[in-house]
């Protein structure tokens, strides 16, 4: 019964009984929740266009905030650094289309998904070799990025905002909602879905598989500078960030790998759950419980819906 | 109506075929094969199983690249060709096996065939404002008149993949239409209909052949409706060419006889 208490019933009570704690909480998973949407997004985008999943999404996160970084410390002033950051993310996505998709046209996914290994440890050793393997700190105020937090008095206690915290939120919402009108609404949006369909239909009415490639790479590059300078403001730019993408595993089951919508509520279950769970449920049994709550999550919903709560209904006539 | 045809019909070759060859690994699909297509005709690609019909479709489109020949579309000669590129000048088609976007909705295959047809930059899409409206706008019209056309008003916010198959080929064939093209190739687009849906789907390719003057070359199965539809008929037998003609003439001719009742040697 203890433990029924325990599980049930006391985190509830402590909710209620310090709400400035449990508002606080909520904003913490609400801003993780956001960039997690964001990293699933660069997934999504590449497995609807591609049908890979790329594995290499977490590096490009990395190469990406380490490009910005690096040619900053080499004397690119700020803004001038972002947009070769860019341009880099184009080349990655021009060279990807070239090297490792149109030769691979036809064959199996799996050796789409294996050849974007190949393309992780590529992207590893040239960051290393043009910028180094040690850790870097974003440049978040030379990018006008906010800092500090404000406080207020609220919910009978204090709740802390921290800006950068804020700025994230707010651009990773733009940045989602922008990409979702484009992706549903415009002739390239659909051209995207119409390749994610069917290839030999796309092509029949015109649709330039390269170009969408090149298109949907270059996008997810962008989504992943994003992610890494805030993700990088919010700790340091280093290979071990790559480790983020692992956080968009679950939140690519709960909301299907082929939903836009289903990146952005799965990012949000995902980042609330965890540290609500963390917060209230964690001390149970010791605390820790962050990092695989995520798939304990995932699992749960995988069970009631196996294509993920927004994934494309399976339809198929026999 | 034949003679409505006739009388639109001009002797410009819109597209020729030139000894064209074409094998996987070792087999042969298709053998020396030559043919043309005019202006505003209905020309029948007919053969038994395996023949090479369909192949001979993909060399057209692009799908397939031919090891020899030439293939001449509006004067413009080429030994190969890229989908998309055919696409772009002209030529659309629909599949033995219906290739359409089975998550998407009748409307939205229809405006995916307008995909070529609409130029607003990035930009404008982006923001769905301005000229990227206006466009939109505009070629929703062409996607809804063709939709009234095929008379499929009905299904038109149905994600395609849940219709029967006889509505699914007919939002194939307005996928093309949407395409606006000058030559429009279907393979099979009668298999597995039952007599009235045939029935349909032949009204309609006449229709399109006389109202919109579109080139259609086609492969069917059904010889009564072949015989019904076509202008000129060409036979293919194990990849090479037995026979061309009008109908009359390839239904009397012997090799095409022994091709489709079988011979004893």
């Amino acid at each position: 019964m203890d433990v029924l208490y325990k599980v049930l019933v006391d985190p509830f009570l402590q909710m209620g009984g310090a709400p400035d704690l449990f508002v606080q909480t909520l904003w913490e998973g609400f801003v993780v929740g956001t960039l997690y949407a964001l990293i699933a997004l660069g997934f999504v985008l590449i497995f609807k266009a591609s049908g890979v999943f790329n594995f290499a999404q977490g590096i490009m996160v990395v190469f990406a905030a380490l490009t910005l970084v690096g040619l900053y410390e080499k004397g690119v002033p700020a803004y001038a650094a972002l947009l070769l950051a860019i341009g880099a993310m184009f080349l990655i996505a021009l060279g990807t289309e070239r090297l490792v998709l149109r030769p691979l046209v036809n064959q199996p996914d799996i050796i789409l998904f294996m050849a974007t290994f190949g393309l992780t440890y590529v992207l590893i050793g040239l960051g290393e070799l043009i910028f180094g393997g040690s850790p870097k700190v974003m440049i978040a105020d030379q990018l006008l990025l906010p800092k500090g937090d404000i406080t207020f008095q609220a919910f009978g206690g204090i709740v802390q905002l921290q800006k950068i915290d804020i700025a994230a939120a707010v651009i990773a919402s733009l940045m989602i909602a922008a990409l979702a009108v484009f992706f549903q609404k415009t002739r390239i949006g659909r051209a995207l879905r119409a390749v994610a369909d069917s290839h030999k239909a796309a092509l029949s009415v015109g649709i330039s598989l390269n170009q969408i490639w090149v298109i949907v790479w270059f996008t997810a590059g962008v989504v992943a500078l994003v992610t890494g300078i805030m993700w990088g403001a919010r700790s340091e730019v280093s290979f071990a960030l790559q480790i983020i993408a692992l956080k968009a595993l679950p939140v690519l089951i709960l909301g299907g790998f082929t939903s836009i919508p289903g990146a952005i509520v799965g990012g949000l279950i995902i980042g609330l759950g965890e540290k609500l769970g963390e917060f209230y449920w964690g001390g149970l049994v010791g605390g820790g419980i962050e990092s695989w709550l995520a798939y304990m999550i995932a699992l749960i919903f995988l069970l009631f819906r196996p294509q993920g709560l927004f994934g494309e209904r399976i339809i198929e006539r026999i | 109506m034949t003679n409505e045809r006739e009388r639109r019909q001009s002797n410009d070759i819109i597209l020729a075929v030139e000894d064209v060859t074409l094998s996987f690994g070792g087999v042969r699909a298709i053998t020396g094969v030559s043919f043309d297509i005019r202006k505003g005709e209905i020309r029948a690609i007919i053969g038994p199983n395996g023949a090479g019909k369909t192949s001979m479709l993909n060399v057209i489109n692009g799908f397939y690249f031919p090891e020899e020949g030439r293939i001449t579309f509006r004067g413009q000669t080429r030994q190969r060709m890229r989908p998309h590129v055919a696409a772009s000048q002209g030529i659309a088609r629909t599949f033995q096996n219906v290739a359409l976007f089975k998550g998407m909705t009748t409307l939205d295959n229809i405006m995916v065939g307008r995909t070529l047809k609409m130029h607003k930059g990035l930009f404008w899409q982006i923001w769905r404002h301005g000229p990227a409206l206006a466009e939109e706008v505009e070629h929703r019209k062409v996607a809804e008149e063709i939709i009234d056309f095929l008379e499929i008003q009905h299904i038109r916010k149905t994600p395609v993949g849940r219709l029967p198959y006889g509505l699914q080929k007919r939002v194939e064939l307005g996928r093309a239409l949407a395409m606006e093209p000058d030559l429009l190739l279907l393979d099979e687009p009668m298999a597995g209909m039952n007599l009235e849906e045939k029935e349909d789907m032949s009204r309609f390719i006449v229709d399109v052949n006389n109202q919109y003057g579109t080139t259609i070359a086609l492969i069917e199965h059904d010889i009564g409706v072949v015989m019904d539809l076509s202008d000129r008929i060409v036979v293919l037998e194990y990849g090479r060419k037995i026979a061309d003609g009008k109908p009359e003439v390839v239904k009397s001719d012997q090799r095409v006889i022994d091709a489709y009742l079988g011979v004893a040697h």
